[in-house]
């Protein structure tokens, strides 16, 4: 019997077709073989400047034209390469320094390849993103070269060779082609131009070697890295993760960490139900406890210390097991804080170190104990461990070196620091650096790069300097980064999107003009806007006028951002990127480039705008007898304050229109306001502080200002909520899938338990939770003739209790389930501020589209908002940009008050001592150790330690390290039925010389602002004593 | 049409006069030299060209095409499956009935179960529930699933469905699909077979990177997947280092008797005249190398219904002169029944024991047509 195979190696066009064979296991379980064909090309450009074959060759769009080159033809040289190099880096290199790729101080013209670029997406999504955009920006000179369908530069797989072998080969003959046909290139173009050279970056000490007999110039990152002006600096920043992972792994140390289940095992878990997955929480007040939310169980799950965290970070998913009942533990109630537990903690020393040191041992013992000590509200809640992580969500971290961890090597010797980051909620991180001494005393990026079982702390490396702690760039700039706030000025292709007239553009005066299509000419209106003092970027603009039948027409007019801002281009793309306006004290960080914002779409007084105008017409008493809305252009007459605006509708020789239509509106709006909360409206206005800066002679303090609720502010507030309602209800009706609309999810009673407990215990108030009317009503009982403020702090534990609102596209819920629960309306959405909320922009477009308006060019465009899969990642990001935007806003007021408090206090030291100021505090919780305290004229919440507790008989002003020294001293008494916390001295347990304090009690506190050690170092952490 | 279909239960029968099917029974059952049309020697096979892993979406494909132009291709694909688990230990409580059944579920966890291979042929100009493809398919399927491993200790059975086995909540499927490129002219079992036999051994499944009772996770590289069949690895150079890589999936082989002659790979003419069909399944299991039977069917020989000849004796022109059964008969040694030489009759089928043993033993000895057949395929360049 003969067997004949055929023969394929005579047809020409075999080499040209290849495959690409890979497995895909699919999310059902299915497993597929995948066969890619590949049809090998030799049009694909080499890129370079140099080179005179390709651009003859390369593929043209259909304009005819060829995309740019990129890598340049003088590239930069160095020590080693005088001639200018090109760079070419491996998977690995990419991965330990993306860093250093994303420096501006080098790395310039530097090739990707296709397969490199593949590798990377596979092993790490955030770094592939990373170089994508790297990719994308002309400055660095980044070209993907798609070497796998370059005829010459595609690479067989060969047998028994894996695939790291065949692609580190890949990178090697992309060198040595390029190498070859620049050669070839250059000399056909005839001119003198020096080659220059191309270099392999690459990890792998294997391809160097082999790359040696191929003739291909490769060095480690390190090696090249070591060759480049301002060496020290950039060696810090390459990642610490392989490094690690090369010097452990042949002596294996001690092993601190239980090792992660394999990824079968924990999807087979996950599916049998075994395991659970959710994202991991860390208490903010103990770092040593997490929580996971997961969907199979109402309440979150604790993770207790730090085996059972086991190297999860604040953030991270991760897949987690239930522990045995008998180790179920109650939630702390205690203040475990990092610095203090771990403060002699040796960076470099991994010998000795346990990964739960006695220390933090004993203080899980104490909760312990609490646990099982009385028959507390503290019932053994079920604990969980985790046992895998799906998803880490590591991000760049701020934080400063510690101190403490350096030690005192004179030298640029590499060693080991900590970095403690300003999340408290991050553990310190173990950085290898160079600079140690420089760094000491700045704010500084780092980032995490791994966290392998027999280490402590995660590792990671620096990334860069933000500036000296406490200056004030250096903190802004660390505060937009902790919030991931999108501050770069606005690229070119953003501003290109503007008008070509700038801030000469004017709504055209022909009535014929394009722009005038579909507006209604509402300039005779007396409109006016009412904003807080100063506001430049003014969204709305109000109008109410009697109708000959006795009703009354009143229109919103919010600020036509859609017509400048075309959906799809540079400027809309980046403006749902950042989502949001961010403002802060003394900076905002703009949505829209300047010129829109504050200028051309701004609802400017005495010109003429475009507008997006609601009208309704109400009977007197409020009743609306019907919407309509309008694209339209109009002039408003005065842009108030709300001051102004209050104290003109309060004086009576003031009887002209505006003045009158003012005062119309003001009573519509309070009827308005009477029916929502008839209707079981929450009202949940916590004291927000206000910062305005004032001149620099007087006291600092004066500056920082409780927002005054005035008539006004309710007026505006009023009818923007009703414009936000009528126009949800219109996009809705229009769009039932794709509407965006904003939702307040009705919050699971057990939130409320902990509240509901207090107030019963403490103060015999009930506080029922059965709808929002309800939580309503029963906060309005909830007052304390004593204490005025205690409804407010009522209100704000309850608020905490609510899950916070969010954006949604009307197809991802129920209409049942669209509900503003704190607004007691049963759709919502937001209209009224497009200049700040991208939110607004889409549903401006959505209202456009819904009413029929067309356009200047006669074709609405509404694509890009009509699919839901784009719009629930748009809601998905914006949502997390609004969080974060407040958090940055909050961060910020505080920043300034501990700022301010500081300055005083630096002003009083020059007169004698810093005695701080006396201000008047409400106990929010209540812990074994401490107690929680918020301060309603600064609006800050303070943690007073034990030492902070001012007792009868001592004088309140110590200094931080004497006071620090009274801790030891100290003994409580907590009662956790009661919540309250007696505070005495060791050995002197009499009444009179000790302090009880208990929840929602006032207390006398002394607020000052204090250079503390530690973790708070920089952010200005306000000291609060309490002194009665 | 479907008259023929019925009739065409072994092969189209050629259109061949009675005078004719005499000539080459005759040549045939010449003791000891049987002298086929083709010239060819009793066990030797038509010369053949195969050619492995032609559809690349496949997990394992091969084609083979005989000289007469007819071709066939196979392709195997392999898809992960839940292994359903009845309460076996329910099962065994109720006792009785159940208790059968159950023992027969919770096995199959182990075994492999004979549902996981499924066999589709596609033959031109007949459907698929058409009585030629369904049984050739569940012939071919047959052998496959039931071929166990001897040695009870190899955790891997020579079974192809204990190979299916992931552990015990997962297993394989198999579904193998059989294309006959050309019409049917000779009876299409053994191309089909060989085909299929061809594209087991190329098979391979991506390798498994979970252990024990996990839920199954492959490493998605498919270079590093692994072959159902083990093949002796190149690189150790030992054709002894894995024991399992001498087990071979099964082949089919056609053998027809004629007189006391045992032909192999009869083409259409020589099935025409056989006195028995048989389809014999042989399957290397074990480390020895012994070939081992797996089954033996019996096809429905077409010399049933080919058209007699007629004696002169029965001759209407030649009437009144002899009696007619008597005289002329002689005893065909083989069948047993008396004939007329030179005179067609067609076959009534039976063979004898002494024959079918003979069929055996050539295809299974040391050297024999199965060893030949397997060493043939194991040539044909797996890549």
């Amino acid at each position: 019997m003969k067997s004949l195979r055929r023969d394929t190696s005579s047809n020409p066009q075999a080499a040209n077709v290849t495959s690409k064979v890979f497995v895909r296991s699919t999310k059902s379980g299915k497993v597929q073989k995948i066969v890619r064909e590949l049809y090998l090309r030799q049009d694909i450009p080499c890129s370079s400047k140099l080179c005179a074959l390709c651009p003859s060759v390369a593929p043209a769009d259909a304009n005819g034209n060829i995309a740019p080159f990129v890598l340049s033809d003088r590239p930069a040289g160095t020590k080693a390469f005088p001639r200018g190099h090109y760079l070419v880096p491996d998977t690995n290199a990419l991965l330990n320094g993306m860093d250093l790729f994303e420096h501006t101080g080098a790395f310039y013209d530097v090739i990707i390849l296709q397969t490199v670029l593949e590798e990377l997406r596979n092993q790490s999504l955030p770094l592939y993103n990373r170089l994508l955009s790297l990719i994308k920006t002309d400055e660095k000179r980044f070209y993907l070269f798609f070497n796998e369908f370059r005829l010459e530069t595609h690479v067989r797989r060969g047998p028994e060779e894996s695939i790291n072998d065949r692609n580190d080969r890949a990178v090697r003959s992309v060198a040595s082609w390029y190498e070859d046909h620049l050669r070839v290139s250059v000399k056909m173009s005839k001119k003198e131009k020096s080659l220059p050279a191309m270099v392999v970056i690459t990890d792998d000490k294997d391809s160097i070697r082999k790359a040696k007999a191929e003739n291909v110039t490769a060095l480690s990152l390190a090696d090249y890295v070591a060759g480049l002006e301002d060496s020290e600096k950039l060696l810090d920043m390459m990642s610490e993760a392989r490094e690690a992972r090369d010097t452990k792994g042949a002596a294996q140390g001690e092993l601190f960490y239980p090792e992660y289940y394999s990824m079968s095992k924990l999807m087979t878990g996950l599916r049998a139900g075994n395991l659970h997955q959710g994202v991991f929480n860390v208490s903010p007040y103990n770092y040593l406890e997490g929580s996971i939310k997961v969907p199979a169980f109402d309440k979150a799950l604790l993770i207790l210390g730090r085996d059972n965290s086991n190297r999860a970070i604040a953030g991270d998913v991760v897949v987690i097991e239930l522990l045995p009942k008998d180790q179920w533990k109650s939630p702390s109630t205690k203040i475990v804080e990092e610095e203090a537990v771990t403060k002699n903690d040796n960076p470099d020393t991994d010998e000795t170190e346990a990964v739960v040191t006695d220390r933090e041992r004993k203080a899980l013992q104490e909760e312990v104990k609490q646990a099982h000590g009385k028959n507390s509200e503290g019932k053994p809640q079920p604990t969980a461990k985790v046992v895998g992580v799906i998803k880490r969500n590591w991000r760049q971290y701020v934080g400063h070196v510690d101190s403490n961890s350096t030690a005192s090597l004179s030298g640029r010797r590499q060693q080991t620091v900590f970095v403690l980051p300003m999340e408290k909620r991050v553990p310190k991180i173990r950085v290898r650096t160079r600079q140690a001494s420089d760094l000491i005393g700045q704010r500084i990026l780092v980032t995490i790069d791994s966290w392998d079982r027999d280490s402590r702390y995660p590792t990671g490396h620096y990334v860069r300097s933000l500036g000296e702690l406490e200056t004030k760039g250096a903190e802004t700039e660390a505060l937009l980064l902790e919030y991931d706030v999108q501050y770069k000025p606005f690229p070119k292709s953003v501003l290109d999107c503007l008008p070509a007239e700038g801030h000469d553009w004017k709504v055209p005066v022909s009535k014929e003009d394009k722009g005038w299509i579909g507006r209604r000419d509402l300039r005779d209106l007396l409109i006016c806007s009412i904003d807080p003092p100063g506001c430049q970027d003014i969204d709305d603009a109000l109008h109410a006028r009697p109708l000959p039948n006795g009703n009354f027409e009143v229109g919103v007019h919010i600020a036509d951002v859609s017509h400048f801002v075309k959906p799809n281009n540079a400027m809309d793309l980046e403006a749902s990127v950042r989502g949001t306006t961010v403002y802060l004290v003394d900076k905002r960080i703009d949505m829209l480039p300047h010129l829109l914002g504050t200028d051309l779409c701004s609802l400017k007084p005495y010109v003429e705008r475009y507008a997006f105008s609601v009208l309704w017409e109400v009977t007197p008493n409020a009743e609306i007898v019907s919407s309509n809305f309008t694209k339209s252009v109009i002039r408003s007459r005065e842009a108030f304050s709300y001051e102004q605006a209050q104290l003109r509708i309060d004086d009576p020789s003031q009887t002209d229109e505006l003045t009158e239509s003012m005062r119309n509106l003001l009573r519509f709006s309070k009827i308005l306001r009477q029916k929502r909360y008839d209707a079981g409206a929450l009202n949940l206005a916590s004291p927000e502080v206000r910062i305005e800066a004032g001149d620099e002679a007087g006291d600092p303090l004066t500056d920082v200002k409780t927002k005054a609720m005035l008539e006004t502010n309710s007026l505006v507030e009023e009818f923007m909520l009703l414009a936000n309602i009528t126009v949800a209800t219109k996009v809705y009706d229009s769009f039932s899938q794709t509407a965006l609309l904003r939702r307040h999810a009705t919050p699971p009673p057990q939130n409320f338990e902990d509240l509901i407990n207090q107030l019963s215990k403490k103060r015999g108030m009930e506080l029922d939770v059965s709808s929002s009317g309800a939580l309503a009503n029963s906060l309005d009982r909830c007052v304390d003739p004593e204490n005025p403020f205690f409804n407010t702090l009522v209100r704000i534990l309850a608020t905490r209790c609510m899950t916070s609102a969010e954006y949604f596209c009307a197809g991802a819920h129920a209409e049942s389930e669209f509900r503003h629960y704190g607004l007691a309306s049963p759709i919502y959405t937001h209209f009224t501020s497009p200049i700040r909320r991208y939110a607004d922009l889409l549903v401006h477009r959505q209202l456009a589209s819904a009413i029929g308006y067309e356009g200047e060019d006669g074709h609405a465009v509404i694509e890009g908002v009509s699919t839901r899969g784009k719009l629930e990642d748009i809601c998905r990001n914006i949502n997390f940009r609004h969080r974060n935007a407040q958090f940055a806003g909050r961060a910020s007021i505080e920043y300034y008050v501990g700022q301010a408090l500081k300055a005083r206090g630096e002003k009083m030291a020059a007169g004698g001592t810093d005695t701080g100021i006396d201000e008047e505090g409400y106990v929010m919780r209540v812990f074994e150790n401490g107690v929680v305290v918020f301060v309603p004229r600064f609006g800050i919440e303070g943690v007073v330690r034990l030492e902070d507790f001012v007792l009868p008989g001592e004088s309140g002003v110590y200094s931080v390290t004497e006071r620090r020294e009274l801790a030891v001293h100290r003994t409580t008494d907590f009662d956790s039925e009661e919540y309250t916390l007696r505070v005495s001295e060791k050995n002197h347990a009499e009444k009179d010389r000790s302090v009880q304090v208990e929840l929602f009690q006032r207390v006398k506190v002394n607020v000052s602002s204090v250079k503390e050690e530690g973790r708070g170092a920089g952010k200005r952490r306000v000291r609060v004593l309490i002194t009665g | 049409m479907s008259n023929q279909r019925q009739a065409s239960s072994a092969s189209q029968v050629p259109h061949l006069s009675p005078a004719e099917l005499s000539y080459l029974y005759t040549s045939l059952s010449l003791p000891k030299t049987p002298i086929r049309p083709d010239g060819r020697s009793p066990t030797q096979f038509r010369p053949l060209t195969a050619e492995t892993n032609i559809l690349p979406g496949t997990n394992g494909s091969a084609r083979i095409g005989f000289a007469d132009g007819t071709q066939a291709i196979v392709g195997v694909k392999a898809e992960v499956e839940k292994t359903v688990l009845s309460n076996e230990t329910l099962a065994r409580n109720d006792g009785g009935a159940g208790h059968e059944h159950g023992d027969q579920e919770g096995s199959a966890a182990v075994g492999g179960h004979g549902s996981w291979v499924q066999m589709s042929i596609e033959i031109p100009g007949f459907r698929d529930d058409d009585a030629l493809p369904v049984f050739l398919s569940e012939m071919m399927r047959e052998s496959l699933v039931g071929a166990v491993g001897t040695d009870e200790t190899s955790d891997m059975t020579g079974g192809l469905k204990g190979r299916l086995v992931i552990n015990k909540r997962w297993h394989w499927r198999l579904y193998i699909d059989v294309l006959l490129l050309s019409q049917p002219l000779a009876y299409p079992l053994p191309l089909l077979s060989l085909t299929t036999h061809l594209a087991l051994l190329s098979t391979k499944l991506p390798k498994l990177k979970s252990q024990g009772e996990e839920d199954p996770f492959f490493d998605d590289d498919w270079a590093v997947a692994e072959y159902l069949y083990p093949r002796p690895s190149l690189s150790s150079g030992g054709k002894k280092s894995a024991r399992s890589s001498f087990v071979r999936p099964p082949v089919t082989l056609l053998v027809i008797s004629v007189g006391d002659n045992i032909i192999f790979d009869p083409n259409r003419e020589e099935i025409a005249v056989a006195d028995a069909v048989l389809a014999i399944s042989i399957t290397r299991d074990s480390e020895a190398g012994n070939l081992k039977l797996l089954s033996i069917r019996t096809v429905d020989p077409p010399s049933r219904l080919t058209p007699p000849g007629v004696p002169n004796s029965e001759n209407v022109s030649m009437l009144g002169a002899v009696a007619p059964t008597e005289d002329v008969a002689v005893l065909n040694p083989a069948t047993g029944e008396e004939e007329v030489p030179g005179v067609w009759r067609p076959r009534r089928g039976g063979v004898k024991r002494s024959v079918i043993a003979e069929m055996v033993k050539t295809a299974l000895k040391k050297g024999g047509v199965g060893e030949e057949v397997l060493e043939g395929l194991e040539g044909v360049e797996v890549s």
